[in-house]
């Protein structure tokens, strides 16, 4: 499957059950109700401090967007595919982390792609380095550092992009044996 | 240089396929060798995805042009974006048509993103209200969970004592930073989730090692998403590289911040 399969996995699912994202929520305003018949003013005070959060957050939230916007304009789902685990050693690693980084959308939409990629002869290291490599969201990364500040950013960053390259290793090796 | 036409047979005397991707068969032409094959159309075989398994099928024979009586918007833009020619409105067998492009005969039709000055390239409207619609969608689609994170935070601040969290942790760097990805681990949803709540966690007092263990194990370990992992990827590839991510997200959480307590002094 490719890469824009994925996209249609995606928007089959979504489609499938395009209430489920809002259960968690719903739970979250019944136990809200529950305890506004208890305690009516602590409640409004948990509603007031989740509407001083978001006021916080929303100068990132629109960063996120305006970064979510140039990524689709100039990065496609198959262009990414493209990158995946081609070349050799270095380069095959470098391009699978890019994979990983610029990839977005829930992970179960890009399972097909991967198991397709598998079944291609796609090597175990670099879907197990596109996999850990998604923890890296630059798209997310205003949200990131309004939280934790920009030293802890880029370290983590660092780190996570030099672990998934460890993990890829681990895997080969392993999945070898 | 490679070209696809869709056609309703497997040798040159064959009608050209009347829509991309519904057609039985794809003859692929090198134009320098003066080869071709006749590829069974994925597409044509498939209930679901007609053309993106055909498209796929054209960018993995290195392809760099598509020839067909009529291809959908959606697949005319995922051609161009893989820098795939397309050509449509064609008729007659697939040897006329071929021979056509040689001589230079075909025009090519409307491309999505416009060529204004050699290696600039200008956004088109429609590629552009696309882009919007498709980052609106996966920002939509990202709201609901977390205005239910925000609201809950809003409780847990209200509701739960600082005292009460600061209890469930241990105060030893190692075990809270288990616990830390052992909740990362099971949790599953949008990472900017994690990052809020990893926020609010530290404002409670919770340790930053706990907290980065869960922000890596968010993503990168996923109990909820193990069943799919495993059909996809097999159940030992799946089963190790939860493992060895789990494993490896405590001493990467610790290394991240025992740097970042260096850097800030």
């Amino acid at each position: 499957m490719s890469s824009v399969n994925k996209e249609n996995v995606k928007e089959s699912k979504d489609k499938k059950a395009p209430g489920r994202m809002f259960i968690f929520p719903a739970c979250v305003l019944v136990i809200y109700g529950i305890l506004s018949t208890i305690n009516p003013n602590k409640a409004l005070m948990a509603l007031k401090t989740s509407i001083h959060l978001l006021f916080t957050i929303a100068q990132p939230l629109v960063f996120v967007f305006v970064i979510m916007l140039v990524l689709n304009l100039f990065v496609k789902p198959a262009q990414i595919a493209r990158l995946f685990g081609k070349g050799v050693r270095i380069k095959g690693i470098v391009l699978s982390v890019l994979a990983g980084i610029m990839s977005m959308g829930p992970i179960y939409a890009w399972y097909p792609l991967l198991k397709n990629l598998r079944e291609k002869g796609a090597g175990t290291g670099p879907i197990a380095i596109f996999l850990y490599s998604r923890a890296v969201k630059p798209f997310f990364l205003p949200v990131m550092i309004a939280y934790f500040g920009w030293a802890y950013v880029v370290i983590l960053t660092v780190l996570t992009v030099f672990s998934s390259i460890a993990i890829g290793c681990f895997m080969s090796v392993l999945m070898k044996k | 240089m490679k070209i696809a036409i869709s056609s309703e047979g497997t040798d040159l005397s064959a009608q050209v396929g009347h829509r991309f991707g519904d057609s039985p068969y794809l003859i692929i032409a090198d134009l320098v060798t003066g080869n071709f094959e006749a590829v069974p159309s994925p597409g044509s075989l498939a209930q679901h995805g007609k053309g993106v398994q055909t498209i796929v099928l054209i960018i993995s024979k290195d392809v760099k042009a598509a020839l067909t009586g009529y291809c959908s918007p959606a697949a005319r833009r995922h051609l161009e974006a893989n820098g795939i020619a397309i050509f449509t409105g064609l008729s007659g067998t697939v040897g006329e048509v071929l021979e056509s492009y040689k001589k230079g005969e075909i025009k090519k039709t409307e491309t999505a993103i416009i060529e204004r000055e050699p290696g600039k390239r200008v956004v088109d409207r429609a590629i552009f209200i696309h882009a919007m619609k498709r980052s609106g969608n996966q920002f939509a689609s990202m709201l609901p969970i977390f205005l239910g994170v925000v609201l809950l935070i809003g409780l847990l601040n209200t509701f739960v004592s600082r005292q009460f969290l600061a209890s469930l942790f241990s105060g030893n760097p190692v075990l809270d930073t288990f616990l830390g990805a052992f909740f990362g681990s099971i949790l599953a949803g949008n990472a900017i989730n994690s990052y809020v709540i990893g926020g609010e966690l530290l404002q409670y007092g919770i340790s930053l090692f706990t907290v980065t263990a869960l922000i890596i194990t968010w993503v990168t370990v996923g109990l909820v998403q193990l069943p799919a992992e495993i059909a996809a990827l097999g159940r030992r590839f799946a089963l190790l590289r939860n493992g060895i991510c789990f494993i490896l997200s405590i001493p990467i959480a610790i290394i991240t911040v025992v740097i970042v307590n260096l850097v800030i002094r």
